[in-house]
């Protein structure tokens, strides 16, 4: 009996070893020594896998509100079990404001960039990173944006507010921690009305623990807005095999005018 | 025997950590009603392969023979490619499909797809779920 169990248990463990083994493998690094995030990745997922892999089927949108439709939280959705956002009560109203216009005033839907850490952290579309021991360039599909981050770098002190902020990064033993500011106040952090003012203040950091996997934290800081710090966690999974396309989102952006037209005519849009 | 156990023990918990990928997207929540499901059978007269989204047109016929176009909307272009689609040959003007969705708020011909059952029976999707966009069944900041 007990030489059963004995086998029962080494049997466990070889198969958790070699489960392990194929589920996970080394952390690529540089010549530096430090992990290389060169790749093409998906935000917002913590499926392994190329693209069609973690994407198939009824993989990507949605609000789940439709039986007929998968329970999927989009980028404008709060994914169940996070806390509601610190943001001071008359700023909670704006926020609420958006969400009850069901998030017509989004600044994507007239085709702006999405943002730090909207652009991180959404899934419909890949990211690149391109590692240089000097430089990071992260280029999002999503809008066309990019992001350059300069390492042991200083902020300009001569900002221009932008929509994707000055980032400049360090590493921390083997976490990438790139701090973000010199922001305008015309993107959504993270879901409907989550908007900031230009005192918006983002760390952000990259720790691949993993080939398949980068945990993914971020703090946002803005005192005119926020109680406190806000802070969340994700994880961005690398997408082998696939590249990123165009995107140019002002080619046919008709739902602005849609949603202007319905308005006018009284057909109710709004929650 | 245990191997398969700890396989399906391993599915499982993949599965339950299967955190589905977020989407950004306008807000199709606000133009098409998610209480209004519609399944339409036609023939393709239009395709533009366009960004942010895409749109088809279709002739559908009812019972006494009479036809009308519908519009319908979808993922921009490279969307679709990564969901297996190839522009001017997976489905072009004459091939006759049916498509799931949801139709506007307004009441026209318009509707927003998710799922296309092609000529040959092949399944692929064209749109986002219902709701996509608009903010999901609870705002970012707690309601008091």
């Amino acid at each position: 009996m007990r030489g059963t169990l004995s086998a029962v248990a080494i049997a466990l463990i070889c198969s958790a070893v070699s489960l392990f083994a194929q589920t996970k493998s080394a952390v690529p690094r540089g010549a530096d020594g430090k992990p290389d995030l060169t790749g093409v990745w998906q935000g917002g997922s913590t499926l392994r896998g190329n693209w069609d892999e973690t994407n198939a089927g009824l993989g990507v949108g949605g609000s789940g509100k439709n039986p007929n439709a998968p329970v999927i939280v989009s980028s404008n959705d709060r994914p169940a079990g996070r806390e509601g956002a610190p943001y001071q009560e008359w700023a909670a109203k704006k926020v609420l404001e958006s969400f009850n216009k069901r998030g017509i005033d989004d600044p994507t839907s007239i085709c702006l960039p999405a943002g730090v850490p909207r652009s991180v952290m959404l899934g419909l579309f890949p990211q690149k990173i391109v590692q240089t021991p000097r430089e990071i360039v992260i280029l999002y599909e999503y809008m066309n944006t990019f992001r350059t981050i300069p390492l042991n770098a200083k902020h300009p002190d001569d900002l221009l507010p932008s929509y994707m902020g000055d980032s400049v990064g360090h590493w921390e033993g083997d976490t990438l921690v790139v701090d973000v500011t010199g922001f305008n106040d015309k993107t959504w952090l993270a879901g409907t009305g989550t908007f900031h003012s230009e005192a918006l203040h983002i760390t952000e950091r990259y720790t691949r623990v993993d080939k398949d996997q980068i945990n993914y934290d971020v703090t946002m800081e803005d005192p005119k807005v926020f109680t406190k710090p806000w802070t969340l966690h994700s994880t961005i999974m690398l997408r082998e095999g696939t590249r990123l396309e165009e995107y140019i989102c002002v080619e046919n952006n008709i739902d602005p005018a849609n949603y202007e037209r319905l308005l006018k005519e009284g057909v109710k849009i709004t929650r | 025997m245990v191997k398969q156990i700890l396989c399906v023990l391993a599915l499982g918990v993949v599965l339950c950590l299967a955190a589905i990928p977020v989407v950004a997207h306008h807000s199709f929540g606000a133009e098409y009603d998610v209480n209004q499901p519609i399944t339409l059978t036609g023939v393709i007269t239009k395709i533009e392969w366009t960004n942010p989204h895409s749109f088809f047109y279709i002739d559908v016929t009812d019972k006494s023979g009479k036809v009308a176009n519908w519009k319908l909307e979808g993922y921009g272009p490279g969307v679709l490619y990564r969901l297996g689609w190839k522009k001017d040959v997976t489905m072009k003007p004459g091939d006759r499909i049916t498509v799931f969705g949801w139709r506007a708020r307004d009441g026209t011909n318009w509707a927003h797809s998710r799922e296309i059952t092609l000529a040959d029976g092949k399944k692929l999707m064209f749109g986002p779920p219902a709701g996509t966009g608009d903010g999901g069944n609870a705002p970012a900041v707690e309601v008091h």
